[in-house]
């Protein structure tokens, strides 16, 4: 069994005039120890989702279907006391600014110290030790002295250091890490991932990494998953992903790294934008920027399909592979 | 332990508003004079000449004697005598403490009511803010005087004047803290808005926290400086509202003086030249009134966020 599915997951906000549809029939697995990518632009329901996880979607959001079973249990349906005892606890979160996640006015061994008592029994002086004890394996110098320091007296790679230790300080079974470097120096951005990823394969942690930087993701994560106007169009190991894209929008944002042009040639984009959610096209979300989009795709929103391990939501593709097959029932 | 005392000196010391109190005359100089009154109010059974409050001291022969420097003063009275005879400086001395305990009493009372309801109208929001600001609201559109005058004449009224003298100083700092709660539960609400929307409030929900925790440990430290600028203005408001009160005569009664009611027992002495009754006391008033203002106004300063980043 996976450590966490989810299965169906559909979020919603609720405003004025209707609901607005944010993630729509999303599903995916996430195993022990497990490293998984989300990537999509700005808007896509990468943050949604992985707050829905939580259950913790600020109003007017709900999830208006679908289970998020962790361990066999539907967080979905779970009463806040018992999601008190998860959240944190088995699977801790980290954010994409370390200047505004910790809370300026407490110093760094009060926020470590309460983080554990929310969830243990043990005295302020074990906690301390606890707290210490993460301090050194995100490698910060002299981490006794750093529990009385506020977080302004730290820098912002260190805070982010501090910030992992407090989703490590209760051994949690999963990380969800929503663009854990985006904030941070392009020098630095790299020791902090590096420092996460030992991190959780040391303590066999489960990552789920929310980034736009299909770089992070080819580098880090085993599986991949690719969102577009709160739905998941194509998911898979990554390798396979970024070597052979099957969804037309995936191969857009291949295509559109500039390790992917002529040097000094213009980086290819996909042309248009993402569509709101109040007023997503029918039919595939994509079909308005896609250049194989035909009125199928216009119509209904296509079902997923099989391609080597990927499965991806496209007509096209689909098409592809029927091709492939007839043609090889041709020539035997 | 003592390593922990060092660095907390130190970082007071180090701190943004040590830096700007150093370099700021008016501050420097509205503290000591704030320093010394309240010192000489806390300590004024010890410095006063005499004990106004005892009725056997007051000789009626002494009524109505001038301060020193002027023709028919007594030097036992520096600051002279009242209508009954108690010594200025010992009525002002003691008048200061009970207008400061007011002041003080009712601006924490004020502060626990207006902390609590802001707290909850801008975390929880939806009906709760709504019931709790449309009460503040209609608690705004009265005056705070007419509502103390009604239920301080209703107290009076029903306890009688010598149950009423006994209770005075509770019944004032519980008026003025209700009346004027809504002032601090407002700046509360608009700061806890601006603050939760933040993403440590965030990061404190996905570690697990409790509500009340998330409020009360998370929140409202980052609110306070608000509301230490509201409060030390509020401080001075209440001053005021309590000498008002008590010159219209629904304050502290002749036998414990506030400063106030100070003030209202010699008004009736003005025309027939005994000024200082009236004119000492008001100073004191004006003085104690314009340094916690000018307290409040440095405070503002150095507190706003917009010019001044924690």
């Amino acid at each position: 069994m996976a450590l966490l599915e989810v299965k169906n997951l559909d979020v919603r906000f609720a405003v004025r005039g209707g609901d607005l549809t944010a993630l729509r029939g999303i599903s995916f697995s996430l195993d022990k120890g497990e490293r998984l990518g989300l990537v999509g632009e700005s808007g896509a329901g990468k943050s949604v989702a992985a707050f829905s996880i939580l259950n913790l979607i600020a109003q007017p959001g709900y999830i208006a279907g679908g289970q998020i079973l962790f361990e066999g249990k539907d967080l979905a349906a779970m009463s806040e006391r018992e999601l008190r005892k998860i959240r944190g606890n088995r699977i801790a979160m980290i954010f994409q600014d370390p200047m505004m996640t910790l809370n300026p006015v407490l110093t760094i061994g009060t926020q470590m110290v309460e983080a554990i008592k929310a969830h243990r029994r043990i005295s302020t002086k074990d906690a301390r030790a606890i707290a210490v004890d993460k301090l050194r394996k995100v490698q910060i110098p002299s981490p006794e002295k750093r529990l009385d320091q506020y977080p302004h007296e730290l820098s912002g790679g260190m805070r982010q250091r501090v910030i992992i230790a407090i989703a490590l300080l209760l051994d949690p079974e999963i990380i969800i890490a929503d663009e854990p470097t985006t904030a941070l120096d392009v020098t630095i951005q790299a020791e902090i991932m590096a420092l996460l990823l030992d991190l959780c394969e040391q303590e066999n942690v489960a990552l789920m990494l929310i980034t736009h930087d299909l770089g992070v993701v080819s580098q880090v994560s085993q599986r991949m998953l690719v969102m577009y106007s709160g739905r998941i169009i194509e998911q898979g190991p990554t390798r396979e992903i970024i070597n052979d894209a099957q969804h037309p929008y995936t191969q857009g944002l291949i295509n559109a790294l500039p390790q992917m042009g002529e040097p000094g040639a213009r980086l290819f984009q996909i042309p248009g934008a993402m569509p709101s959610l109040k007023n997503v096209p029918s039919g595939c979300p994509f079909n308005p920027r896609c250049s194989f989009a035909t009125d199928e795709c216009r119509r209904t929103m296509p079902e997923y399909v099989r391609a080597g391990n990927v499965d991806v939501a496209c007509y096209e593709v689909e098409r592809l592979i029927a091709q492939e097959q007839q043609a090889r029932e041709v020539t035997p | 332990m003592m390593t922990a005392t060092v660095s907390r000196w130190a970082r007071v010391r180090d701190s943004f508003l040590w830096y700007s109190f150093k370099r700021d005359k008016v501050a420097i100089a509205s503290f000591i004079v704030l320093l010394a009154m309240v010192l000489s109010a806390i300590f004024a059974p010890l410095l006063a000449p005499t004990d106004p409050y005892d009725l056997a001291l007051i000789d009626i022969m002494n009524s109505e004697l001038p301060p020193v420097g002027m023709s028919g003063a007594d030097g036992a009275f520096p600051l002279g005598t009242d209508a009954q005879g108690r010594d200025m400086l010992s009525t002002i001395l003691y008048g200061t403490r009970v207008s400061l305990m007011i002041g003080f009493g009712a601006v924490i009372l004020q502060a626990a009511l207006g902390i609590m309801f802001g707290l909850l109208a801008g975390y929880l929001g939806g009906r709760v803010d709504a019931i709790l600001m449309r009460i503040a609201d209609v608690q705004l559109s009265f005056s705070t005087l007419m509502v103390a005058i009604i239920v301080g004449a209703v107290f009076k009224a029903s306890f009688g004047s010598l149950m009423f003298g006994e209770i005075a100083i509770y019944m004032l700092i519980f008026i003025i803290g209700v009346a004027e709660w809504p002032q601090i539960a407002r700046t509360v609400r608009a700061s806890v808005l601006a603050e939760k929307k933040k993403e440590y409030v965030d990061a404190a929900k996905v570690m697990g926290f409790r509500t009340n925790r998330i409020m009360f440990r998370h929140i409202l430290p980052n609110t306070l400086s608000p509301i230490f600028v509201i409060g030390t203005v509020q401080i001075a408001n209440a001053i005021i509202s309590e000498a008002a009160l008590s010159f219209l005569g629904l304050g502290m009664p002749e036998t414990q003086p506030s400063l106030g009611s100070l003030i209202k027992s010699g008004f009736d002495y003005i025309q027939s030249g005994s000024w200082w009754i009236t004119l000492l006391p008001g100073l004191v008033l004006v003085v104690l009134v314009l340094v916690i203002n000018l307290l409040g106004d440095w405070l503002r300063d150095v507190m706003n966020p917009r010019l001044y980043k924690g």
